[in-house]
């Protein structure tokens, strides 16, 4: 556990996987901006160099311009790759509000191939989660289904 | 638009158990009238059409009318006020992440 998930109110998404693949193969796949527009998205002004700023564009939502901010933290070949990912806007409400966090990869060798490690961290519990979730039970689970087919269309395409 | 009002106006809708439950139908069919609706449902037809009002005023569904039917079907956009960034890129990396392994065993055989 890392301090950003005890401080109160903040959270972190990981994804967790092991990949049929040797690390210096996932590292090209993390750090090339050509690669990078074929599984997460087209990054514009990406180097693999620390200090470097480079942004995402994907949907307007509200006051913001869909930019996402990002700059590159830490990078140790095939094994830590992370960046800022700063977007969103403080007039929005759900998805557009404002957003300052960090995303770290951390590869791992295993047998048969690369655990690779995803980690999000930096997310407010927005002020109205508890409203929504004393709701319903299972009624989370039908947003959240919602949710995963509407992330799963390429925002940039639209 | 006021996003508190966009958000009240969500939860006011959905705190309803009977509306919820004629949204979450919608939500599970792919187009459905209000007589499909109504099957089974328990409430008359008119009770069902004073909820498809409602919802659609929250801009939680859509409708298409054919002849003499119309068809409603969910507006997931609608629903972006109650969707947190946490849940949204929790669902982005898990696809991202599918993305990936495709990628790869494309590449590592190049």
């Amino acid at each position: 556990m890392n301090d950003v998930s005890l401080m109160s109110g903040m959270q972190e998404i990981v994804v967790d996987e092991v990949f049929p693949h040797s690390p210096e193969i996932i590292w090209k796949a993390l750090t090339s901006g050509e690669l990078m527009a074929r599984w997460v998205m087209e990054p514009t002004g990406f180097a693999p160099v620390e200090g470097t700023q480079f942004t995402f564009q994907t949907k307007p939502a509200g006051e913001w311009d869909g930019v996402i901010r990002c700059k590159v933290l830490e990078v140790i070949p095939n094994e830590r790759f992370a960046y800022e990912w700063k977007s969103g806007h403080g007039g929005n409400v759900g998805y557009g509000s404002l957003l300052n966090t960090v995303v770290t990869f951390t590869l791992t060798k295993v047998e048969g191939g690369t655990r690779l490690r995803l980690v999000h961290s930096g997310f407010e519990l927005p002020k109205n989660h508890t409203a929504f979730e004393s709701m319903s039970e299972g009624w989370p689970e039908v947003i959240h289904n919602l949710v995963a087919g509407a992330a799963g269309e390429d925002p940039s395409k639209n | 638009m006021n996003d508190t009002n966009t958000i009240n106006t969500v939860m006011r809708t959905l705190a309803d158990p009977t509306r919820r439950g004629v949204f979450e139908r919608i939500v599970q069919s792919k187009e459905i009238t209000v007589s499909e609706l109504t099957q089974g449902s328990g409430v008359t037809q008119g009770a069902i059409s004073q909820h498809i009002k409602s919802l659609k005023q929250a801009g939680l569904i859509a409708e298409r009318p054919e002849g003499r039917n119309v068809y409603y079907r969910a507006e997931p956009a609608g629903l972006a006020p109650l969707i947190d960034w946490l849940d949204y890129y929790a669902a982005f990396w898990q696809d991202r992440f599918a993305n990936l392994r495709a990628l790869l065993k494309e590449i590592d055989h190049e």
